[in-house]
């Protein structure tokens, strides 16, 4: 892992977006915690023990009262993170498939002032064990991305990213639910925010299959997607 | 006008209940007077149509479609897809309100790992 300063580790908040994770939650939030001391979970209105279980592991517990979807999750932990004065805030995925390792990664070119975005890229790493089904649809959110986004990505719903304070004031995600991947590209390429992908490398487990995206849930996303384009 | 039949009775009936609906929603405030005007001249339209279904056919015969009934049908389809639409952009209105809400509850009740309440400071706040 590449080593960063106290200074970093502790004005890092890393905000994990938690619906019905009990499983996997208490493991992904000692993991992050060893290495990062500001682990804000936000419980997206879960009905299992994902709040207690955050309320009892993470440095902060937001709790949505009724369940808002992936991206007003990630949203409101940005908004907290900010308030508490974090320079900078990562978004990492609470089903296990994300690595601790990779955070640094993608600090390191916002650290290092090349870009204020840095975007985890799953394709640009090691892929083991990833699905041919999901493979065909990722690969097929890549290719819209690069239609109807105009941004060319090699991988386009990675939940893994790092902001610098400054883009994470400029980002406000208004897609409520799993459309929010594409709404953020779109919002770096408006607000012309510098990004870059880095190479992340996916744990695929039969928990985190189960939990991500189906080929019909990729057709709704597009629907609210397109129509949250056209009219907001 | 000739005696109507038992449809038209029955359909003048309904619209005759929904324009006192109308009319009511917008006397209490329920409605805007844009809405209420709205909906009260489609009931009129309705009723006319209905009264005098011979009218229809000939507007319709002028934009070159044979039947009123195709013509009333046409305009049906397309006031329930406005009304449709409408409604899914209102909705999506009230859950971008919904969702303010309940960030803004779970920012002003979030705890931090004492289980003691962690509101952001002012100065933090001022940052952000």
């Amino acid at each position: 892992m590449a080593s960063l300063s106290s200074a970093v580790r502790d004005a890092t908040f890393v905000v994990v977006p938690a619906y019905n994770e009990g499983p996997a939650l208490e493991s992904v939030i000692h993991e992050v915690r060893a290495a990062f001391p500001n682990v804000v979970v936000v419980d997206d209105g879960s009905n299992d023990d994902t709040g207690a279980i955050s309320r009892r592991c993470a440095t902060y517990t937001l709790r949505h009262m009724i369940n808002r979807g992936q991206g007003a999750a990630i949203q409101t932990g940005l908004e907290f993170a900010l308030l508490r004065g974090a320079e900078y805030v990562v978004t990492f995925d609470a089903d296990g498939q994300h690595r601790v390792e990779d955070i640094p990664r993608l600090l390191c070119p916002i650290l290092n002032d090349e870009c204020e975005i840095t975007i985890g890229s799953r394709f640009l790493g090691e892929v083991t064990d990833l699905p041919a089904s999901r493979r065909l649809v990722l690969r097929a959110a890549v290719l819209f991305t690069r239609v109807v986004n105009g941004v060319k990505l090699t991988d386009a719903h990675n939940g893994l990213r790092a902001f610098s304070r400054q883009a994470a004031q400029k980002i406000r995600i208004r897609q409520d639910r799993m459309a929010h991947a594409s709404e953020i590209i779109d919002l770096i390429k408006n607000t012309g925010l510098p990004f870059r992908e880095v190479p992340v490398r996916i744990r695929y487990t039969e928990y985190s299959l189960k939990k991500g995206q189906s080929a019909k849930g990729a057709f709704r996303i597009v629907f609210h997607y397109l129509v949250g384009r056209m009219v907001d | 006008m000739g005696s109507l039949t038992l449809f038209q009775i029955i359909v003048l009936a309904i619209l005759g209940i929904l324009f006192l609906g109308i009319v009511v929603a917008g006397l209490r405030g329920w409605s805007t007077r844009r809405e209420s005007f709205l909906w009260g001249f489609v009931c009129f339209v309705a009723a006319i149509a209905t009264l005098r279904p011979k009218w229809t056919t000939e507007i319709a015969n002028q934009l070159a479609i044979d039947r009123g009934a195709d013509l009333v049908t046409y305009i049906a389809v397309i006031m329930m897809m406005i009304g449709f639409w409408m409604t899914y952009m209102r909705l999506r209105h009230l859950r971008r309100e919904l969702t303010s809400l309940v960030r803004h509850i779970a920012i002003l009740e979030a705890h931090d790992a004492s289980g003691q309440k962690s509101i952001p400071k002012e100065s933090d706040a001022e940052r952000a």
